[in-house]
C-alpha cells in the first residue's frame, strides 16, 4: 500500500517526463554523441566516432574573446533581468489599483510587443526605429536640429538599443506573471497592516514583496536562462549577414555561432555546444547557491 | 478629502499607462502606418506616422492572395493542440510535485530546469534525425509533440510555483469528503490556479503563434505552414520583402492573440482571493 | 483501498490523456491527409484533361529555390507548357535559408526536392555534401552547347559540370536620370568629386549610394584592384597588399554613401534622395513602382586609378540535380533541363523580369538587344568574375564583411583589421575540417 502511494506521483508526473526526454533530453544526448564523431561538410554522411579531439579543438576557442563574451551575457542578463522584474513589479501593481476601471486596455495594450513574432519585431526596430536614415529616433533627433546617431555602429550604444528592445519585447511576459501572482495575495493582510499604519513601501515590502517571490521565482529564474541564451536580438539587429552594423557585441551564444557554426562543422559545434551548455549550468549551479545563501 | 486623493491618485495613474501604452505602441503604429501606405509605399524619411491616403490594400492582398485563412487555421490548431497537451501533462506533473514529497523530487524539478538552459536552437538536428525515423516530418502531431516538449518545463514549474501557495487544509476537507485525486485536482485545485493556468496557457500559445524556425522547417508545403512560419518564408530576406505587406501581416499576426487576450482576462482572478475559499 | 482507487483513476487519466491527445492528433492527421490528396487530385485532374488516354505517367519535379517568386513563376509557366505533351510538369516551392534547408533535406526522397535553384557559390558546398549529382548523369554534354562560356564557367566544380545555368547578374551602376546632373563621369575618381558635391548628409541627400559594408557590393572595387575576397585554392585574402589598398579606396565613397544597409539604400533612391544606387536587376520593379526614369551604366566602364575598370562578381542563377533524383526521374530532369536552357526560358526571363539569359540565342531577340539594362549586364559579365563557388566561399561572407563594417563603420584601421579578419577567416576555414 505505501509503496503504491510513492509511485503516484511518478505516474502522475510520466506523461510529462516522457514527452520531455523525447523532446529535450534526447536532443542533448545525440548532440554528445554527435560531437564524438567527424560529422562535417566533407564526411556529411559517412561520418564516425573519433573520440574527444573536438574537444580538444573547442577548448581553443575558450580564449580572451570568449571570456569577454562571457562578461558580456553575465551584464547583459543582470541588466535586463533586474529592469524587467523591477518596472514589470511597478506596472503590474499601478494595474492593479483599486478603482482603475480600464486597466484591462491597458493591459491588453501593453501586451502587443509580446504578440509579434520575435524576428518581425527585431526588423521593425532596427529599420524603424534605429536605421540612420528613417528610424523614427533619428526622425526626431534631426527635426530637433540635432546630428543624426547610428545606434548599433559602436557597442556600447548597441549594447544598450539591444537592451531597450529586449526589455519592449520582454516586459509584457513579465508584467503578466506578476499580475497573475498578485491575485495569489490575500486581500485581508494588507487590511489589517493599514490598519497598524503601514505606508505603501512598508506594505508592499513587508507583504506583497515576500509573497510574490515564491509564486514569481519560476518565471523568473526561465526568462534569466532566456535572456542569457537570447541569440536573435543581438544577431538580427547588429549582426545579420549582409547588415553588418559595425559593433562587435558578442554574447557566448553569438561567440560560438560565428566560431563554429558558420563553419559546418556539426562535430566542432556540438563539442562546443556541449562546452556552453556546461558554462550555464556552473552558472545556474552558482547563483542558485547565491540566492539561498540570501 | 480622502476621496480627492484618491482621484488624484487615479488621474495620476490614467497619464502615466496612457503614457506607457504609446510609448510602448510607437513601433507598433510605426507598423500599422507603414502598412496602410498601398502597395506603392515604401519606408519613408519623412517623419509621419501615417501616409496621406491610408489604403487598406495590404490587408486585402495578405488575405486574398496569400493562404493567409490556411496558415491562421493552422497556427489555431497548433497552437491549441500544444496548449491541450503541454497543460494537461503539466499540471499533472506540477500537482505531483507541489503535493507529494517524494524521494528524487528536488533532483527532478532542478534538472528539469537545467535541461531548460541548452539553446533549443541546436536540438534542431537532433529532432529532425529522430522524427525523420519516426516519419513525423511534415505532420501536425510532430509539431505538436516538439511544442508541448519545449513548454513542458515552463509549464510544470510555473504551475508547481503557484500549486505551492495554495493551503493543503482545503484539499484535506475534500479529501474527507472522498474526493479522488484528479477530481480535486480539476475542482479544486485548477480554479484557485486559475491565473497561472491562464499565465502559462497564453505562454504556450503565444510561443506556438510566433513560433516559424521549427514551422518551416517540419513542415514542407506552403499550405502546411502557420501564420509566423509562413510570413517568414515570404518576407525573410531583404530582397523580397515588401515593407507595407510586412508590417501588414505583422499587425494582422498579433491581433488575434490580443483578442484573445483581452477576452480571458476576466478570469484572471484565484478563487482563493476573489473569496470563495480561504484557508 | 481509496488509495488504489485513486491510483487507477489517476492512471486511467494518464492513459486517458494519452489517447485523447492520439485520438486529436489523428483529427489532424486525417485532415491534413485529406488536404494532400486533395491536392494530388487535383494535379492529377488538371494532367489528365491535357493528355486524356495517354500511357506515359506523369511526372512532377519538385524543385526549391530563394529567389524572385516572380521569376520562379515565369520559368514554371514556359517549362510547363512546353513539356506539357510528355506528362511532365515542375513546381516551385520557396524556402529561406535554402543551405540549411538542404542540409538537411539533400538526400531525403521522401520529403526533400529533385532539383534545388540557387545561385552558383553553393555549389562547392552541395557537392562536398554529397547531395549534388553531375549533370552528366542526367543530360548529354549539348545542354550546354548554347549557353554563355562564362556561366558554364561558375557551375564547374573540380572540372565537374554540377550546374545548369539559366540566368546571371552583376551589379550595375543605375542612375536617376531626372536628378543627375550632366553626363555620368568615366573614372571613379570623377566619381568621387561629383558625390563631394553632391551629398549632403545631415538633409540626407545623396549622389550615389551603395551596400558600401557589404563583400558583394565591394568586390568591383576589390578585384579592380587585384585583391581577392578568396582565391582559386581556398586561400583568403582580406590582407593582400591590393585588397587593403581597395578597401581603405572603398573608404571614402563609403563616407558619402549612408549607413549602407539594403532597405536603407534602396529606399533612398526610390525615394528621389540618391541619384545613384549600385545595384542589381532584382531592384528593378522597385524603382518602376517608384516612376522613376532609370539610366544604365555598367560597373566596368568606370576606370579606378590604376586604369582598370571596377570589376563586380557574376552570379549565376540556375539548378543543380540532387543525387537521390536521378534513380527516380533521370529522364523527366533530362527534359527540364534542356527546356531550362533553350531559348523560351532566356527569352520569358529577359523580357518579363531583366535577367540576363544563359541561353546565346536570346539575345538574337530584337526587344532583348534592345534591353539597355540587360545588354549593360552581359557587357559587364565579359570582364566580371564568377563569384568563387568553393566551399570556403560560405565562411568568407562573414570575415570580408567584418573587415569592411569594422573600416567603414566603427572606424577602425585598415591594416590591423585586415589581419584580425584574414585570421578569422582562416580560422573559419580550418574548422570545417
Amino acid at each position: 500500500m505505501k509503496k503504491r502511494k510513492k509511485l503516484i506521483p511518478w505516474l502522475q508526473s510520466m506523461p510529462a517526463m516522457i514527452l520531455i526526454a523525447i523532446i529535450i533530453v534526447f536532443p542533448v544526448l545525440y548532440t554528445g554523441y554527435i560531437s564524438l564523431t567527424n560529422m562535417n561538410l566533407y564526411h556529411w554522411f559517412d561520418f564516425k566516432v573519433i573520440g574527444l579531439s573536438n574537444y580538444a579543438r573547442a577548448l581553443t576557442k575558450v580564449d580572451s574573446g570568449f571570456l569577454s563574451a562571457l562578461l558580456t551575457t553575465i551584464l547583459w542578463t543582470v541588466f535586463n533581468m533586474v529592469i524587467q522584474v523591477s518596472a514589470a513589479f511597478f506596472i503590474a501593481l499601478g494595474l492593479n489599483t483599486e478603482g482603475l476601471k480600464i486597466g484591462r486596455i491597458y493591459k491588453t495594450l501593453l501586451m502587443f510587443p509580446w504578440a509579434m513574432p520575435s524576428y518581425i519585431s527585431i526588423l521593425l526596430w532596427r529599420v524603424g526605429i534605429f536605421n540612420t536614415e528613417f528610424g523614427l529616433v533619428n526622425k526626431v533627433l534631426v527635426s530637433m536640429g540635432l546630428e543624426k546617431v547610428n545606434f548599433l555602429s559602436r557597442n556600447v550604444p548597441a549594447f544598450l538599443s539591444c537592451m531597450v528592445l529586449n526589455l519592449w519585447m520582454a516586459l509584457p511576459f513579465m508584467i503578466m506573471t506578476i499580475d497573475g501572482a498578485l491575485q495569489s495575495i490575500d486581500k485581508s493582510s494588507y487590511e489589517s497592516a493599514q490598519m497598524e499604519g503601514a505606508g505603501f513601501w512598508a506594505k508592499h515590502f513587508h507583504i506583497t514583496v515576500p509573497a510574490l517571490r515564491v509564486v514569481i521565482m519560476p518565471a523568473v529564474i526561465m526568462t534569466t536562462f532566456t535572456t542569457f541564451k537570447q541569440f536573435d536580438i543581438i544577431y538580427l539587429l547588429t549582426m545579420q549577414k549582409g547588415a553588418l552594423s559595425g559593433a562587435s557585441l558578442q554574447t557566448i551564444i553569438t561567440y560560438a555561432h560565428q566560431n563554429a557554426f558558420v563553419s559546418n562543422n556539426y562535430g566542432l559545434s556540438s563539442a562546443v555546444s556541449i562546452i556552453i551548455f556546461g558554462i550555464i549550468i556552473l552558472f545556474s549551479l552558482w547563483t542558485n547557491r547565491s540566492i539561498k545563501e540570501d | 478629502m480622502k476621496k480627492i486623493k484618491k482621484t488624484i491618485q487615479l488621474t495620476f495613474l490614467h497619464v502615466f499607462y496612457i503614457i506607457l501604452c504609446f510609448v510602448g505602441m510607437i513601433p507598433v503604429l510605426y507598423a500599422f502606418g507603414l502598412s496602410l501606405s498601398g502597395s506603392g509605399g515604401a519606408l519613408s524619411s519623412d517623419l509621419s506616422l501615417f501616409p496621406d491616403k491610408p489604403s487598406f490594400e495590404n490587408y486585402y492582398r495578405i488575405i486574398v492572395e496569400e493562404p493567409f485563412l490556411l496558415w491562421f487555421k493552422n497556427s489555431i490548431i497548433l497552437s491549441v493542440g500544444t496548449m491541450i497537451a503541454a497543460i494537461s501533462f503539466g499540471t499533472l506533473a506540477a500537482y505531483a510535485f507541489s503535493r507529494y514529497r517524494f524521494k528524487g523530487r528536488r533532483t527532478v524539478l532542478n534538472m528539469l530546469l537545467l535541461l531548460n538552459a541548452f539553446p533549443q536552437i541546436l536540438s534542431m538536428f537532433a529532432l529532425f534525425r529522430l522524427f525523420k525515423n519516426m516519419g513525423l516530418l511534415n505532420s501536425r502531431p510532430g509539431l505538436i509533440l516538439i511544442y508541448a516538449g519545449s513548454m513542458c518545463i515552463f509549464s510544470i514549474w510555473n504551475l508547481k510555483g503557484y500549486f505551492d501557495t495554495i493551503p493543503i487544509e482545503i484539499e484535506e476537507a475534500s479529501k474527507i469528503d472522498g474526493a479522488s485525486d484528479f477530481k480535486m485536482l480539476w475542482k479544486i485545485i485548477m480554479p484557485l490556479a486559475m491565473p497561472a493556468v491562464i499565465v502559462t496557457s497564453v505562454m504556450v500559445l503565444i510561443f506556438v503563434w510566433n513560433e516559424y524556425l521549427f514551422a518551416t522547417t517540419f513542415m514542407l508545403s506552403e499550405n502546411s505552414y502557420t501564420l509566423a512560419g509562413g510570413l517568414y518564408q515570404l518576407q525573410a530576406d531583404d530582397y523580397s520583402r515588401s515593407w507595407p505587406l510586412f508590417s501588414a501581416a505583422a499587425i494582422m499576426v498579433s491581433l488575434p492573440i490580443l483578442v484573445i487576450f483581452f477576452c480571458i482576462q476576466k478570469y484572471m482572478v484565484s478563487g482563493l482571493t476573489a473569496g470563495g475559499v480561504k484557508g | 483501498m481509496k488509495r488504489i482507487l485513486s491510483m487507477i483513476v489517476c492512471g486511467c487519466l494518464a492513459a486517458g490523456m494519452l489517447t485523447g491527445c492520439g485520438s486529436r492528433n489523428n483529427v489532424a492527421d486525417t485532415a491534413q491527409e485529406a488536404g494532400g490528396a486533395e491536392e494530388e487530385n487535383t494535379v492529377e485532374a488538371v494532367e489528365n484533361t491535357e493528355v486524356p488516354g495517354e500511357e506515359t505517367e506523369p511526372v512532377e519535379v519538385k524543385i526549391w529555390h530563394d529567389g524572385d517568386e516572380a521569376i520562379m513563376g515565369k520559368i514554371e509557366a514556359t517549362v510547363n507548357e512546353a513539356l506539357k505533351d510528355q506528362q511532365i510538369s515542375i513546381s516551385f516551392e520557396k524556402k529561406s535559408g535554402l543551405t540549411d534547408q538542404l542540409q538537411l533535406y539533400g538526400n531525403d526522397a521522401a520529403n526533400g526536392p529533385d532539383l534545388y535553384f540557387y545561385a552558383h557559390d553553393t555549389l562547392g558546398t552541395f557537392v562536398e555534401m554529397g547531395i549534388a549529382a553531375p549533370i552528366s548523369d542526367v543530360a548529354g554534354e549539348d545542354v550546354f552547347s548554347g549557353l554563355l562560356p562564362m556561366t558554364v564557367e561558375a557551375g564547374t566544380y573540380k572540372d565537374v559540370q554540377y550546374f545548369m545555368p539559366v540566368y546571371f547578374e552583376t551589379l550595375l551602376f543605375m542612375y536617376n536620370k531626372a536628378l543627375w546632373e550632366g553626363e555620368v563621369p568615366e573614372t571613379t575618381e570623377e566619381l568621387y568629386a561629383y558625390m563631394e558635391a553632391h551629398t549632403d548628409t545631415g538633409a540626407g541627400t545623396y549622389a550615389v549610394v551603395n551596400q558600401h559594408s557589404t563583400a558583394y557590393n565591394v568586390a568591383p572595387f576589390i578585384n579592380g584592384f587585384g585583391g581577392a575576397v578568396i582565391d582559386k585554392n581556398g586561400q583568403p585574402g582580406l590582407n593582400l597588399a591590393q585588397t587593403i589598398e581597395a578597401v581603405e579606396y572603398n573608404k571614402k565613397f563609403a563616407a558619402l554613401q549612408a549607413d549602407g544597409d539594403y532597405n536603407t539604400v534602396t529606399t533612398l533612391f526610390n525615394e528621389g534622395k540618391a541619384a545613384a544606387i549600385i545595384g542589381g536587376p532584382w531592384l528593378v520593379s522597385g524603382i518602376k513602382e517608384a516612376g522613376i526614369d532609370l539610366g544604365i551604366k555598367s560597373l566596368s566602364d568606370f576606370k579606378l586609378p590604376n586604369g582598370n575598370g571596377l570589376a563586380p562578381f557574376s552570379g549565376v542563377q540556375g539548378v543543380g540535380v540532387l543525387k537521390h533524383a536521378v534513380d527516380e526521374k533521370k529522364d523527366a530532369i533530362a527534359q527540364v533541363l534542356k527546356v531550362m536552357a533553350g531559348r523560351e526560358v532566356g527569352e520569358a526571363l529577359a523580357l518579363g523580369s531583366n535577367c540576363a539569359p544563359a541561353n546565346m540565342e536570346a539575345y538574337a531577340n530584337p526587344e532583348v538587344e534592345a534591353n539597355e539594362m540587360i545588354i549593360a549586364i552581359k557587357e559587364t559579365a565579359e570582364t566580371a568574375q564568377p563569384m568563387p563557388n568553393i566551399p570556403e566561399m560560405s565562411v568568407m561572407w562573414g570575415p570580408a564583411e567584418g573587415l569592411l563594417a569594422a573600416v567603414n563603420k566603427s572606424g577602425e584601421d585598415v591594416k590591423t583589421a585586415a589581419e584580425r579578419c584574414q585570421q578569422d577567416a582562416l580560422t573559419a576555414i580550418a574548422d570545417m575540417q
